[in-house]
């Protein structure tokens, strides 16, 4: 038996046990991206196997933790791909302007950036005060970061950039304030915004929404759980709903590639067609 | 016969007969006539002759009268015509009869009457010559008497002749009569016979021909026109045109049901055709939507198998390249998993493989019992036909089918099966071709995805790695501030410590001191002791002999007591120095020997020591103490072992062994000098505790095997200072392990402290090359939690990470002076530094006399040089590619600031402006700067 193998085993007996006792489920994330990130914390905590890790995120609840925080990547900005905003902005939002009521589901918020992102590009829009935003992310301590609404203070130039780029109509200052190395978003932005946990892996669908979208969180997954998921969105997106994506994922090779149709194929918006 | 035949003998018998029957009949009639002629031509016309003679000599004799009696002339005239008329009479008469009368008796019988006439012919010419002469008397007389006479006699003669002739017409009538009935008797004979005849030719005919008709007309009524297969046939008796007919006709059924049997047959080939095209299409078009090869091989066989009849079929799929090509199972039709059906099969190995090299069919009729079994809940049986199919695709076979049926297979089984065949192999190419295309597509799609969220990774290890910068810079701008606290502290701790070096001195030399003072009286005491319990002398007890034995032993352990509390106490103090020199594994061997040998003999334990291949020669490290650890640990061993054996073993570390005892990390070589004992052992909730001072693994055990309980602590001590460490691996009742792992090199403390600084540092840029940052990070982090008791100095430390306005050189560009009057009080307030210009042109030259400006407020409706110019003109120079610019507009429309931001504009913010706004978006922009 050679050394990856090896590997494998011992992944999968990590994996396992993590679900067996902390009930978090791993067992389907893409297993490159789930063994750099567990060799990450083996260094970070100066151990030599996976093996040796197993024995302490079983018995130190701290390092699993550390684990958990390794294992979800919350790379975010605000307005991130500006073209997917400016899409967005151009050929959903008109199509929005006819709902009375309006659910979005935006499911691996992470820190939130995203989710006052289209908070802020709904107001503009004036579809904020009809739309009920649905923020959900596995790891509760991003949840609660993102409640805050307050953001390093230096993303936000690059966040200016991107708002810019993303076809904003106002003047991004407009919408924070600065407070020590933080801005600090209007809070009226968070008036419709609801945050939750929710894990992809391992629960079901919550509501009807008329938007989901989901950018660059089932890439962590492997085919498994990324059909699994989209079975879920499928299930939970209403008739003529639509889906975003991020712009290296796809419906494509999925089992619903037949149920949307493109909204834009470039930055992978959808609509859910049958 | 012929029927015309028939016919012609019918008929022409019939004619033959009647006219056979009209001479017999016309030859009797004949007879008839005669015998009738006879009569009325010659009897009667005899009879009629005669009675003309007699009637005509009446008239005579009248006439003879009458001229007698005539008055006149004339009368007698008359009367003698009359008479000669009548003699003409007679004569004729007489005439005709003697030329018919031919018989004997009316020759005679004429003779007399002819004679008779004669007489009276006499007698008349004799009365008519009276009668001439006048003699009228004698005339009368003559008449009435003569005449009467003769008269008499010829009548007798004519009646003798009359009766004679009547006697003749009566034979003659006899005998018509008798000829009358013989031709009635004939004719009516013949007649019947005839007639008996002509009805059997007519029954005859009727009944030949009529059986014939009938025989046909039966056959011909009972052809039902239509799809049958048995039309009936006539049998041939005759060879007649009846006979002919009936050929014909059978000829015409012939033909009729070979048509018929045409028609049925190609009927049955359309409707098999039609079936064929039907399932064909039927199968066919469920291969939409197959998106892979074990469906659809499923679905085929599945769909085939009852279809054709068969009770199990296996479905066979080529895998792999060139030599390795395999055809593996995909799908099976009742299939039982193990009995039957191979799992894959090479190219050419069996049935299967053969019929795929080949691409030919292979049907096996009578399969051998116990072939293959199909089964069903209530048994099985072995099936008569296997076939086993190619499947192709452009001349190259993808797949093969085999199925198994207890029926034989039809040939439209068959036929069907190589149609279904035919289409499959370009369905499986396009399946698998498919399937190719979605595996590259998922991969492509799996590799973008992969890339992203590597991306997304290092993205977010850049982010930590900035901010571990940013912590680390953080605190060495800390550091720095708190170095000044720092140094006044390290002055009063260097006060302090002073002190406490005093006080430990003290301790120290009280120590020495009480160690001496104790050490002296104690000497004195062991030595007279010792010479007391030799008892030289020999005026001691038995018993006073052991009492000094007790004090001897009691106060040798006390002098051990006070040593081990003396190096405990150095040690702790950090009195005990260490001198390394360069020593040989050798000299550790034979120390050992020296000391332990005799002891290993006396307790008669086996004292074994190891030396493992490839030492260094030679080690640097203090000897005494190392020394002062093994013979802890080995008297220890020897105290604790009664039976068995002690051995000392010494070799390389293993790398694994080091992993709890980081500090050892880096340094090699490591020597392992382990201490293996068969002792009690030590339960494995004491090897914890065995290292803590003054304690044992049993409370109870110092009474049993005496010593201080300091020597393994004062051991772990010295190997700390040595630069190793001292671990313990025991089982109760088996055994311990004490291993002392020392770095071969020793380096001393100093030489320590500056190579783990530079590892250290080492270690964190490799770390954050190979990207686990989070080990600072989470190390920063543990900092910052162990730092909470400094939460002031934290809070401090955060006021002063927030970004400082007031020194800054903002430059305010705008021609309205209230609004350039209301920006410069505003940001004077919050201590900047507040230059302006009034327009583009000036603003440019400004920002050339101050190179330092931090920011531009720029308004963009200016004379002169407007925003946008001013601020392309700013962005062309080099230093101020990225100065923060931020523009003031009054225009609200998107357009004007996208405008702003092509011009180079950071950012903008409307007109009028919104103080708390501004800051905020300075700040912003002014971070980092």
């Amino acid at each position: 038996m050679n050394q990856e193998e090896l590997e494998t085993i011992e992944i999968e007996l990590l994996l396992e046990g993590i679900y067996r006792y902390y009930g978090f489920d791993f067992r389907n994330y893409a297993v490159s991206s789930i063994r750099r990130r567990i060799w990450h914390r083996i260094r970070a905590e100066r151990l030599t196997s996976i093996s040796g890790l197993q024995e302490r995120v079983l018995h130190d609840a701290r390092v699993m933790e550390q684990l958990l925080a390794d294992f979800s990547i919350n790379v975010t900005e605000m307005f991130r791909d500006p073209g997917f905003f400016l899409a967005f902005r151009q050929k959903v939002v008109p199509i929005l302007r006819d709902y009375p009521f309006i659910r979005i589901w935006h499911a691996g918020c992470s820190t939130g950036q995203e989710v006052y992102s289209m908070a802020i590009l709904l107001h503009e829009e004036g579809l904020f005060d009809r739309t009920r935003l649905y923020a959900t992310d596995m790891n509760e301590h991003v949840l609660r970061r993102a409640k805050t609404g307050t953001f390093p203070l230096d993303k936000m130039q690059l966040y200016t950039k991107n708002y810019l780029a993303a076809g904003g109509t106002r003047a991004f200052s407009e919408y924070y304030t600065v407070k020590s190395d933080q801005a600090i978003f209007e809070p009226f932005l968070g008036d419709n915004i609801v945050f939750a946990q929710h894990n992809l892996a391992t629960d079901r669908s919550f509501n009807e929404f008329h938007v989901i979208i989901c950018r660059n969180v089932m890439i962590y997954f492997d085919e498994t759980l990324q059909n699994r998921v989209h079975d879920l969105f499928y299930d939970s997106l209403c008739m003529s709903g639509f889906f975003g994506l991020g712009n290296r994922e796809g419906v494509v090779c999925t089992s619903h590639a037949n149920d949307y149709e493109e909204v834009d194929g470039l930055e992978k918006i959808y609509r859910k067609v049958r | 016969m012929k029927y015309k035949t028939k016919l012609y003998i019918g008929f022409g018998a019939i004619t033959a007969l009647m006219i056979f029957l009209l001479g017999i009949v016309s030859s009797l009639v004949t007879n008839i006539h005669t015998s009738v002629d006879e009569i009325v031509n010659d009897r009667y016309k005899k009879v009629e002759q005669a009675t003309i003679v007699q009637n005509e000599v009446n008239n005579m004799t009248r006439a003879l009268t009458n001229m007698l009696l005539a008055d006149n002339d004339q009368q007698f005239q008359e009367e003698q015509n009359q008479l000669k008329k009548s003699r003409l009479q007679v004569a004729t008469s007489l005439e005709y009869l003697n030329q018919h009368i031919k018989l004997p008796q009316g020759v005679e019988n004429l003779a007399h009457m002819e004679v008779a006439y004669d007489n009276y012919s006499q007698l008349e010419k004799e009365i008519l010559e009276d009668i001439s002469a006048g003699r009228v008397a004698e005339a009368s007389t003559k008449i009435t008497h003569n005449a009467g006479l003769m008269k008499r006699e010829l009548f007798t003669a004519i009646q003798n002749l009359k009766q004679f002739q009547e006697g003749l017409l009566d034979v003659a009538h006899q005998r018509a009569i008798e000829s009358y009935y013989f031709t009635m008797k004939v004719t009516i004979g013949f007649v019947l016979a005839g007639l008996l005849l002509a009805i059997g030719i007519t029954f005859w005919v009727i009944r030949s021909i009529g059986n014939s008709l009938n025989r046909i007309t039966s056959a011909i009524s009972s052809t039902e026109i239509g799809p049958s297969e048995n039309l009936p046939r006539i049998e041939i008796i005759t060879k007649d045109e009846i006979g002919e007919i009936a050929r014909a006709f059978n000829q015409m059924a012939d033909s009729l049901e070979k048509h018929n049997k045409q028609e049925l047959e190609y009927k049955e080939a359309m409707q098999e055709h039609n079936w064929l095209k039907t399932k064909v299409a039927e199968i066919t078009a469920n291969y939409q939507g197959v998106q892979d090869l074990a469906a659809l091989g499923q679905l085929i066989i599945t769909k085939l198998s009852p279809l054709v009849g068969a009770s199990y079929g296996v479905f066979y799929i080529k895998d792999g390249q060139d030599q390795q090509q395999r055809l593996q199972r995909k799908a099976s039709y009742a299939f039982d998993g193990e009995a039957v059906g191979a799992e894959g099969f090479a190219m050419g190995e069996g049935l299967v493989g053969q019929c795929a090299l080949e691409n030919r069919p292979i049907l096996l009729t009578d399969v051998p019992r116990h072939y293959a079994q199909i089964q069903s809940g209530l048994g099985y049986a072995t099936p008569t036909q296997v076939i086993i199919m190619p499947v192709e695709f452009e001349g190259e076979v993808l797949a093969v089918i085999e199925l198994a049926s207890l029926e034989p297979f039809t040939e439209l089984h068959q036929s069907l099966l190589a149609s279904v065949l035919d289409t499959l192999g370009a369905a499986i190419n396009s399946v698998a071709s498919n399937m190719r295309i979605r595996k590259l597509l998922r991969e492509s799609q799996t590799l973008t995805e992969e890339l992203q969220s590597q991306s997304e990774e290092l993205q977010l290890q850049q982010e930590e790695l900035r901010s571990i910068n940013e912590k680390l810079e953080e605190q060495y701008r800390n550091s720095e501030l708190k170095t000044k606290e720092l140094e006044k502290v390290k002055v009063d701790l260097e006060e302090k410590a002073k002190q406490v070096q005093q006080a430990s001195q003290y301790k120290s030399e009280f120590l020495a001191n009480m160690s001496h003072e104790l050490r002296t009286p104690l000497n004195s005491l062991l030595i007279l002791a010792k010479i007391m319990s030799e008892n030289k002398e020999g005026n001691l007890s038995q018993k006073q002999v052991e009492f000094a034995h007790t004090i001897y032993s009691a106060g040798n352990d006390l002098l051990h007591l006070i040593n081990d509390i003396l190096d405990l106490s150095k040690v702790e103090a950090g009195k005990m120095s260490i001198s390394p020199t360069d020593l040989s594994i050798y000299e550790i061997q034979a120390f050992a020997e020296r000391h332990f040998r005799t002891i290993a003999a006396q307790k008669e334990i086996q004292f074994d020591i190891r030396l493992a291949q490839e030492l260094p020669k030679r080690i640097y490290s203090d000897e005494q103490r190392l020394q002062q650890i093994l013979t802890n640990l080995l008297s220890n061993a020897f105290k604790f072992t009664h039976e068995g054996r002690v051995t000392l073993e010494v070799r390389h570390a293993e790398p694994e062994e080091l992993a709890d005892h980081s500090f050892m990390y880096e340094v090699d070589p490591v020597l392992a000098l382990s201490v293996i004992d068969t002792g009690i052992g030590i339960p494995k909730e004491k090897q914890s505790i065995i290292f803590e001072a003054f304690q044992q693994a049993d409370g109870t055990t110092s009474r049993k095997y005496g010593g201080t309980g300091l020597g393994l602590s004062i051991s772990r001590e010295i190997a700390q200072l040595l630069g190793g460490c001292i671990t313990v691996n025991s089982a109760e009742g088996v055994g311990s392990t004490f291993t002392l792992y020392l770095p071969a090199f020793y380096l001393d403390a100093k030489t320590e402290e500056i190579l783990s600084l530079n590892e250290a540092a080492v270690g964190t840029y490799l770390d954050a090359a190979a990207a686990p940052v989070a080990d600072e990070y989470t190390k920063v982090q543990d900092e910052k939690g162990e730092s909470d008791s400094h939460e002031e100095s934290l809070t401090d430390m955060e006021e002063s990470s927030e970004v400082q306005l007031a020194g800054r050189k903002i430059l305010v560009v705008d021609d309205d002076m209230r609004n350039v009057f209301a920006l410069t009080t505003a940001l004077e307030d919050r201590q900047m530094n507040v230059i302006f210009a009034e327009n583009g042109r000036e603003a440019i030259k400004m920002m050339e006399e101050h190179p330092d400006t931090d920011m531009v407020l720029m308004d963009i409706m200016m004379p002169e040089m407007d925003g946008y110019e001013a601020m392309r003109t700013i962005r062309q120079m080099p230093s101020y590619k990225s100065l923060p610019i931020i523009a003031l507009t009054a225009k609200a429309m998107k357009h004007d600031r996208d405008k702003c931001i092509e011009a180079g504009a950071s950012d903008y913010i409307s007109k009028p402006v919104h103080m708390d706004q501004l800051f905020s978006l300075m700040k912003v922009w002014l971070y980092k700067k």
